[in-house]
């Protein structure tokens, strides 16, 4: 009991928006699928970021729609039909966008949380 | 995303989640997890599947669209699954409909459509007369004002006429209209082929150079099969040859409402057919309607002074100096209308009893909603277990009252779509109630915008009222409860307010409206019982247009003895004479008279008829006294009159009549004296509703000076009487166009035409808003039945007796109509003030015609409750108790 509380504590909130960023640079590595990506993000951020499928799901169908990623059935390495997502060139282009405005952003709340380093 | 790829999308995200989790299921098993535990902990750690994947469908965009469906193929559903109820309720939504846009349709055409020319709002009607009584005027003083006036861009008058178009095959009647040449510029016309009448067309040297004329386009497609070639063609009109120049587009009808001409010649085309006798440029004849097109920024007010401004010179100028009605016309001014709508004669005529039945297909209407918001509401009640259950799977409020909404939705919508059917043929049957017997009124009636506009507001309205009131009290569920009770019966008993509102209103509305109906009916049969004074069946009037013969002065005379000689000759003809006012058309002409000896007065209202030999034995007027006109009352002959009795009284009261004299007191007498030599009984000749007027009847051939108006025949059917006319006509005096048959009959219809349409509809929706009433009524008691079987069947064992079990179920129908009734009464006896007008010969608040509307109220109402009310009483208490 104390544990899951804990691990639940442990656990970050995305927040508003950060998600297509995470999606976006996940793929930047090469074609992956739902349970992919969302494993991807898990061990990449030490097991702390945890994507909800209610919100991965909505995110990546969004993303296609927007024509940053597009998606092709492919059969995986364990024979499992699976629908892969890649980044187009305009993904790209939006994803080197997202970054820079996310490094702005952690720049700022830097300098807000620590002033005397700046 | 297109939405027809939906589906395979939706397959597509079913197997992209069923891949995550067999994924993750597999990456478990590889880190040593059994199979079943793997996929359990897959399952879990994916969360609800249900609602990612509806989440995710949410992304796609159109999310409200996919509801609709949803909500649309559901309610298709539960609707077919009802048909009993789906029939019952598209149709009274298009009954309500339907005759709403009939109605309309009707209203629309007549009293409120713009003429489809650039900016109608421009134009303004012009009239001249005294104060009250405005006029046309004539063509010098239409000329002098379009001079001198400064607030209008340019006038134009427009004149409909019938005229007769001779072709190869022989003459036939045509409508027809005259028009100066400033009409289609000022109108904005564009031409459908050709070009349109300019005022070159109109000056008088067209005369020499030929007369343009300009058709219509429906005329083009029908007579000329839309031919091109048309243009230049001569066409032969009132025995004068004009050229066609062009064809006016279908969206100009002429500027009278309900008069489609179909050749339109310029005024001048008069002076080419009549010569020297056109009126087109006599000060007295006064036929030109004129219209304007004010100047932009100039308004009606300021018009209307600049007229009178300019007035004294253009009378001056103008006006007849030897004319009778001088001191008439002298006082004459200019007034001014919004011309925006053109004219419409029939709109004046039955505009009241239009709206009059708008009101009543109005009410029709509510009926029509109450009647439905009442079966759907019983029907949601049956549906309760439903609600329920879908509350409790997740949906929400907004979800279950919009499902209910929808349902309403796709009944009003199949209504609405059914009711502008039915109302395209509702609309030709009033159009054909209207109808008057010399023309077939044009009236496009075809669905406009507006009428399409007034179509979906009320079946926006109809949605209101049956969806989403009722389900707004309805989706109150108290999940629960209900679940918990268990039962296929609904636990909450009691009756929605609304519901029990709702009867007592329908009875209400449905009283008022068979009382109308009946005041209507009875008062348009008093009508027609009166009697006219004439004969009804069996007469036949054959109008004749001798102009273009050779015949005059005294041929002519001899032209009318030889036809009417034929004519009596003719087999099946009982008796035939000459007349020249025919009874209850608006023709007849007021002379003032006084008689010689005696005492008696002067009157300025005497109605004076010209009519030939054995008249009075043709038209079955009783002579009372003296004798008949006879063919021996010639010109060189002593001069006669016969009195009617209301005219003998006036001139001679108290004294013996017969060889008095009456002494024409008019400027210009035709005639000084004369001796009346008989007295017949008062006929009504210009309107049923009015007693006879004092009435003088001179015989045809001592005023010949005064134009003919035709024959009238008295046969054993009107076969007789037509074939007679066609072959006296064809062998005395062949090339005349043969104008078509008239019966006194038609035209004693036709007088009473406004009369009879609002009884004959009256009645008809008085008898749709009774049957409605009787279904909602039904519905309601049938439903009060079947919930309280168990209770009923429990009474009965209890020791209830079948006369009690009976009252018990009406009692409820007896509160309604105890609620329903006076109210219904004063909502009919504050109406009376407004119908009163209306109705001949009878008080609107008349107790007989009250009391029979209750009567019939009641009795339909007891038939529709004891039904099921007996069906109560032949519960079998066992069964019913072994139900539960």
């Amino acid at each position: 009991m104390l544990e899951k509380k804990e691990r639940y504590q442990n656990r970050i909130e995305l927040l508003q928006g950060t998600l297509d960023l995470l999606i976006l640079q996940t793929l930047q590595w090469g074609p992956q699928h739902g349970y992919g990506i969302s494993v991807a993000i898990r061990s990449r951020s030490g097991e702390i970021l945890q994507v909800d499928t209610g919100s991965l799901y909505p995110a990546l169908h969004r993303l296609e729609k927007q024509k940053w990623i597009r998606a092709e059935w492919k059969v995986s390495e364990n024979k499992q039909r699976a629908k892969y997502y890649q980044l187009t060139a305009a993904g790209k282009k939006q994803l080197s966008r997202e970054l820079s405005k996310w490094s702005q952003f952690s720049d700022a709340m830097a300098g807000v949380l620590n002033p005397e380093q700046t | 995303m297109n939405f027809w790829r939906r589906k395979t999308s939706g397959a597509e995200l079913d197997e992209e989640v069923r891949a995550h989790l067999e994924m993750a299921a597999q990456a478990r098993v590889e880190r040593g997890v059994d199979q079943k535990e793997a996929q359990r902990a897959a399952r879990r750690e994916f969360g609800n599947v249900g609602l990612v994947k509806d989440v995710t469908r949410d992304a796609w965009g159109g999310r409200w669209l996919r509801d609709l469906l949803d909500d649309t193929r559901y309610g298709l559903r539960m609707l077919a699954k009802n048909t009993g109820f789906t029939a019952v309720a598209v149709l009274t939504v298009a009954l309500g409909i339907g005759s709403n846009t009939a109605v309309f349709s009707l209203i629309d055409a007549l009293l409120l459509r713009s003429l489809d020319v650039p900016a109608p709002r421009e134009l303004v009607r012009i009239s001249f007369g005294p104060p009250g009584d405005p006029e046309p005027m004539s063509g010098p003083m239409f000329d002098r004002l379009r001079e001198q006036q400064s607030a209008f861009t340019d006038l134009f008058a427009w004149k409909n006429a019938p005229m007769v178009l001779t072709e190869k095959g022989g003459a036939r009647p045509i409508t027809g209209a005259y028009a100066t040449g400033s009409a289609f510029p000022t109108l904005k016309l564009k031409p459908r082929l050709g070009r349109l009448l300019t005022w070159q067309d109109d000056e008088p040297s067209a005369l020499s150079n030929g007369i343009a004329a300009v058709i219509s386009e429906a005329f083009w497609l029908e007579h000329f099969g839309g031919d091109p070639r048309i243009l230049g063609q001569p066409i032969i009109v009132d025995g004068q040859t004009a050229t066609i120049v062009g064809v006016v587009p279908r969206s100009f009808n002429g500027i009278t409402v309900d008069y489609a001409p179909q050749v339109v010649l310029p005024f001048i085309f008069d002076v080419a057919v009549r010569g020297k006798s056109s009126g087109r440029f006599r000060p007295d004849w006064t036929w030109f309607s004129p219209m304007g097109r004010l100047k932009p920024g100039v308004s009606l007010a300021q018009a209307k002074a600049n007229l009178s401004t300019i007035a004294p010179e253009v009378l001056k100028e103008s006006l007849p100096s030897d004319d009778q009605r001088i001191d008439y016309l002298r006082n004459g001014t200019f007034s001014l209308s919004p011309g925006r709508r053109g004219n419409s004669p029939l709109g004046e005529i039955y505009g009241r009893e239009l709206w009059t039945l708008q009101a009543l297909v109005g009410l029709l209407m509510i009926i029509c909603c109450a009647n439905l918001a009442s079966l759907q509401l019983s029907r949601t009640f049956n549906r309760q277990q439903e609600l329920v259950v879908r509350s409790a799977l997740g949906a929400g409020r907004v979800r279950l009252l919009r499902q209910l909404v929808a349902e309403s939705a796709i009944l009003s919508c199949t209504g609405a779509a059914a009711g502008i059917v039915l109302s395209q043929w509702m609309g030709a049957g009033l159009v054909r109630y209207i109808e008057q017997s010399d023309f077939p009124v044009f009236l496009d009636l075809r669905p406009n915008a507006a009428i399409y506009a007034a179509t979906i507001a009320l079946a926006m309205l109809t949605v209101l009222f049956t969806g989403a009131l009722p389900a707004l009290g309805l989706t109150h569920v108290h999940t629960e409860e209900m679940l918990r009770s268990g039962t296929q019966r609904t636990v909450i008993h009691k009756k929605h307010p609304l519901a029990a509102s709702l009867l007592p209103v329908q009875v209400a509305l449905s009283l008022l409206l068979a009382s109308l109906a009946l005041l209507f009916a009875v008062s348009t049969g008093k009508l027609l019982r009166t009697d006219p004074g004439f004969r009804v069946k069996g007469i036949t009037f054959f109008r004749v247009d001798f102009d273009e013969r050779p015949e005059k002065g005294e041929a002519l005379l001899d032209l009318y003895r030889k036809v009417l000689e034929a004519i009596r000759q003719a087999p099946g003809i009982a008796s035939a004479s000459v007349i020249k006012h025919l009874p209850l058309e608006e023709g007849g002409s007021d002379e003032s008279a006084a008689p010689v000896e005696g005492n008696g007065q002067e009157t300025k209202h005497l109605f004076a008829n010209v009519v030939g030999p054995d008249y009075f034995a043709t038209a079955g007027t009783k002579v009372l006294a003296g004798r008949d006109f006879s063919k021996f009352d010639r010109i060189d002959a002593n001069p006669v009159c016969i009195l009617n009795q209301t005219a003998a009284n006036f001139f001679f009261p108290h004294e013996s009549v017969l060889g008095k004299h009456i002494r024409s007191t008019e400027p210009k007498a035709n005639r000084a004296t004369c001796e009346v030599v008989g007295i017949v009984t008062d006929a009504k000749y210009n309107s049923l509703r009015q007693p006879a007027p004092p009435t003088i009847y001179y015989p045809y051939e001592q005023l010949p000076a005064s134009g003919w108006g035709g024959f009238i025949t008295r046969s054993h059917d009107t076969s007789a009487a037509v074939a007679a006319f066609k072959g006296a006509l064809h062998r005395i005096a062949p090339d005349t166009p043969l104008l078509p048959p008239i019966t006194i009959e038609r035209l004693l219809e036709d007088s009473i035409g406004k009369e009879r349409m609002t009884a004959t509809l009256s009645l008809f929706f008085g008898s749709l808003g009774l049957l409605l009433t009787a279904i909602g009524l039904y519905g309601l008691e049938s439903q009060r039945v079947a919930e309280r079987r168990a209770e009923i069947g429990l009474r009965m064992a209890l020791g209830a007796q079948r006369k009690d079990m009976l009252w018990f179920i009406l009692r409820e129908a007896a509160l309604i109509f105890a609620i329903g009734v006076p109210v219904g009464l004063s909502l009919t006896f504050g109406a009376s003030h407004f119908i009163g007008a209306l109705l001949y010969d009878i008080s609107p608040l008349d107790p007989r015609v009250h009391f029979a509307a209750i009567l019939t109220l009641l009795s339909a109402g007891s038939l529709a409750s004891l039904i099921p009310a007996r069906r109560a009483t032949n519960v079998d208490p066992m069964v019913a108790l072994r139900y539960e």
